[in-house]
């Protein structure tokens, strides 16, 4: 009789455990992913396709940016900062993670393009291959100065117009040097991270924006440093119009 | 009791052999000249016999470039004392490069890398050369593929790094080799060091107190056991500069011309001279000095006309000479 006793109690105990390790609310974490589209006006941005940008058709074929440095902003208008995550946005993949966050509701949050001064000047040789800050194939970092280009935007554009004919000539934008990282501020779009449910936000940057006052047949190169620096300028000041969140 | 002492010590001797075999280097010696400093040297990168000699095979292997064809050692002459004796170095296809080939001797002191300081260490300046266009125009992950194919490679690496041939395995073994690299035993050195007093001729004598005073006043610049301070000085050459120097790196209006100063060790067999080798001679460089070189707002201020009599400007140039490697 004792024993029955027992094993009820125990089983009752081994239930009620059981059940209430089902419940979910407990969780203060959640994963927040993006969705990060790479558009040319209004379509996904594609290698081998011909767009016009200000009259002058262009191709792509290579277009690539560092983001990093995140910061949540809370209800109560505190911040959380994201540390270490750093995305190397590629048309080729739209899934970047920022792995977990605090469950709640913000209003907003911020990343800049580009990398802190000081993540942008570390041994690239140390980290491991597949980390964004690994030395890439092809290369988006300048081992002469011991930096990392921000932005590349490699292709070529129709030199001779009138705009029906092949792009021909190549253009470059390496952007990149401590001064032109760019805070992209998005301090006003509030999401709520819900437990139980890990969250996506969708943002896309317009290549067409970044290059709106852009004329590819004048200003079609640059990395940054002399005379080609007011171009870069140019182009990092387009950037945080160039985003939208959904 | 005897028996406790005698397994106790054999269990010591366990673990003592034991952490013999996690260290990761034995007892490799740099052949640092006399009078000089250790050199230093990061944690995870320390000498031994496996790193020296991946380096040393890497350092001498076309491999690092696109078609094969330059090596390290391409631009980096063993019997120039690392330099090439051309005005400026010329890469894969011949293509002409931008600045005259520094010597690699003492290297492992220096506290940035290129002319203009652009990196700073030795494992990172590898990736310089490899990706330039008129250097080797190749890129390191296919270097590492290269590699990869080799067995001998693989094998080394593994020994040297615990690893199969990586970018770390290779920036860091090139590295090591480097740092085996000094130059401390000229006549000089001998009359320094060794204090013996015949080692320098009366001539030479005479051109070091003008390098080490106020008729020369060299040593402002070119001082210290290094025949330099490591400084970015603007000395004047040009009025205008093509190269900007420094500048290129800090974007500062101020630095535009200015490079680092280089050693003098070696620098008779190292010409010819400046970042893009415009002065073949040691004599046209002592007569640039002379002059006091060109009204360039960034000249030096320790740059002024010296007013050397002929025979003062041998005495230096023979001191100069006298700063060669006996080795």
């Amino acid at each position: 009789m004792k024993n029955l006793k027992s094993i009820s109690i125990l089983f009752f105990a081994i239930v009620l455990i059981a059940t209430s390790c089902k419940k979910e609310n407990l969780n203060t974490h959640q994963i927040l992913d993006f969705h990060w589209h790479s558009m040319i006006g209004a379509n996904e941005a594609a290698y081998a396709t011909t767009y016009t940008s200000n009259g002058v058709n262009f191709n792509l074929s290579g277009w690539r940016y560092y983001v990093s440095n995140f910061t949540l902003i809370k209800e109560d208008g505190s911040e959380i900062k994201i540390a270490d995550k750093v995305f190397l946005i590629d048309i080729a993949n739209d899934d970047y993670s920022l792995d977990s966050v605090p469950v709640g509701n913000y209003k907003g949050f911020k990343f800049i393009v580009g990398l802190d001064s000081v993540t942008n000047h570390k041994d690239p040789t140390l980290y491991p291959t597949g980390n964004p800050l690994a030395i890439q194939d092809p290369g988006i970092h300048w081992s002469w100065n011991s930096g990392y280009i921000f932005m590349m935007v490699e292709g070529k554009y129709d030199s001779i117009s009138p705009n029906n004919t092949t792009p021909n000539k190549e253009f470059f934008f390496h952007v990149g040097t401590d001064e032109f990282s760019r805070t992209i501020d998005f301090s006003n779009k509030s999401f709520s991270v819900i437990s139980g449910e890990d969250k996506t936000i969708a943002i896309e940057m317009d290549l067409l924006k970044v290059i709106s006052n852009v004329d590819l047949k004048t200003e079609n190169a640059t990395h940054s440093f002399g005379a080609l620096k007011p171009l870069a300028l140019k182009i990092a000041t387009n950037w945080q119009s160039a985003f939208t969140v959904e | 009791m005897k028996k406790a002492i005698l397994y106790f010590s054999f269990f010591l001797f366990l673990i003592a052999a034991c952490k013999k075999e996690n260290l990761p280097v034995d007892e490799y010696t740099l052949e640092i000249p006399k009078g000089f400093p250790k050199p230093s040297i990061p944690e995870n990168n320390l000498p031994n016999a496996d790193r020296v000699e991946l380096g040393r095979r890497l350092f001498f292997d076309p491999i690092l470039s696109r078609d094969s064809s330059i090596s390290c050692a391409s631009c980096h002459h063993t019997d120039k004392k690392f330099t090439d004796g051309l005005a400026k170095s010329i890469g894969i296809e011949n293509r002409i490069g931008i600045r005259n080939s520094p010597s690699l001797l003492n290297v492992a002191y220096q506290p940035t890398m290129f002319w203009d300081g652009g990196v700073p260490n030795l494992e990172q300046q590898i990736l310089a050369p490899i990706e330039s266009h008129f250097e080797m125009d190749f890129n390191i992950i296919d270097v590492v593929a290269r590699l990869n194919n080799s067995e001998s490679y693989k094998a080394l690496s593994l020994k040297a790094y615990d690893q199969l041939p990586s970018i770390f395995s290779v920036t860091r073994a090139i590295a090591c080799f480097e740092r085996t690299l000094y130059s401390g035993t000229s006549k000089y050195d001998d009359y320094v060091y060794n204090k013996n007093l015949n080692a320098l001729s009366a001539s030479e004598i005479n051109g070091m107190n003008i390098f080490f005073g106020e008729e020369g006043e060299c040593f402002h610049c070119h001082g210290t056991y290094l025949f330099t301070d490591n400084s970015f000085k603007n000395n004047g050459i040009y009025l205008q500069y093509q190269d900007s120097g420094r500048a290129h790196i800090t974007q500062f209006p101020s630095d535009v011309g200015k490079f680092k100063v280089p050693s003098l060790r070696n620098v008779a067999m190292t010409a010819p001279y400046m970042h893009d080798g415009s002065f073949a001679t040691l004599e046209d460089v002592v007569e640039h000095y002379n002059s006091g070189g060109k009204a360039h707002p960034n000249k030096s201020g320790l740059l002024l006309p010296l007013n050397l009599t002929t025979q003062e400007k041998i005495d230096l140039v023979n001191f100069l000479k006298a700063l060669t490697d006996e080795k």
